[in-house]
């Protein structure tokens, strides 16, 4: 089960909801974030989607979309490679790169594009297995 | 390689892994010798000994080290 060269992909929306509930529960409200005229005189298009919500979208991939539910997260690292919008769709392709049978360990590159396929997000999760 | 030359490579592991610096294993060294070396971090630690030599060691393996050196013994072992 899991084995090296295992592949997934799953899509997630970038939602009105999702980033409400984001707001709501981190109270991240840097202007950054909302206020449509400080991100756009940043450079941006519109207001950015909080960064860490591709981490919330890791979250569930690994805790819900994975054949087995006794996993742990131990570590993960990501790099934001462009903005994420309101609207978006970003789709998460992750592929099991490291395998450890001794140590339950597995091991996922990743990355997540967008509606346009253009990278947004690269990074690594490393999960164990719970006996 | 030697037994000391692998414990040399390995202190660089636990320095680079547990981010200490002022770390100086012994053979006797064990976990609870060193506050930043838990469970998690045990994984880390052989997974990037694992890499570092280019062994694989079993879970038996893994469950019989004692201590440090008998991990460096294992190592050279498995280098020669």
């Amino acid at each position: 089960m899991l084995e090296q060269g295992t592949s997934f992909q799953h899509e997630f929306a970038v939602s009105e909801s999702v980033y409400q509930g984001f707001l709501a529960v981190f109270n991240d409200r840097n202007p950054l974030h909302t206020d449509e005229a400080f991100a756009q005189q940043k450079g941006f298009r519109s207001v950015v989607m909080h960064g860490n919500i591709l981490n919330g979208f890791l979250s569930y991939f690994i805790g819900e979309c994975l054949p087995t539910k006794d996993v742990v997260i131990h570590k993960q690292e990501i790099k934001f490679h462009r903005p994420v919008y309101m609207g978006d769709r970003v789709t998460l392709e992750a592929k099991i790169d490291e395998v450890s049978e001794a140590l339950g360990v597995r091991a996922f590159k990743f990355k997540f594009y967008n509606q346009e396929r253009e990278m947004v997000a690269v990074g690594r999760i490393q999960i164990g297995l719970l006996a | 390689m030697t037994f000391d030359e692998v414990l040399s490579r390995v202190n660089d592991v636990f320095v680079d892994v547990l981010d200490i610096e002022d770390i100086m294993l012994k053979y006797e060294t064990t976990a609870a010798d060193i506050e930043e070396w838990d469970s998690l971090s045990h994984i880390e630690l052989v997974l990037e000994i694992e890499r570092q030599f280019k062994v694989k060691f079993t879970l038996q393996e893994i469950q019989g080290f004692k201590n440090v050196g008998h991990m460096c013994d294992a190592i050279v072992g498995k280098l020669a």
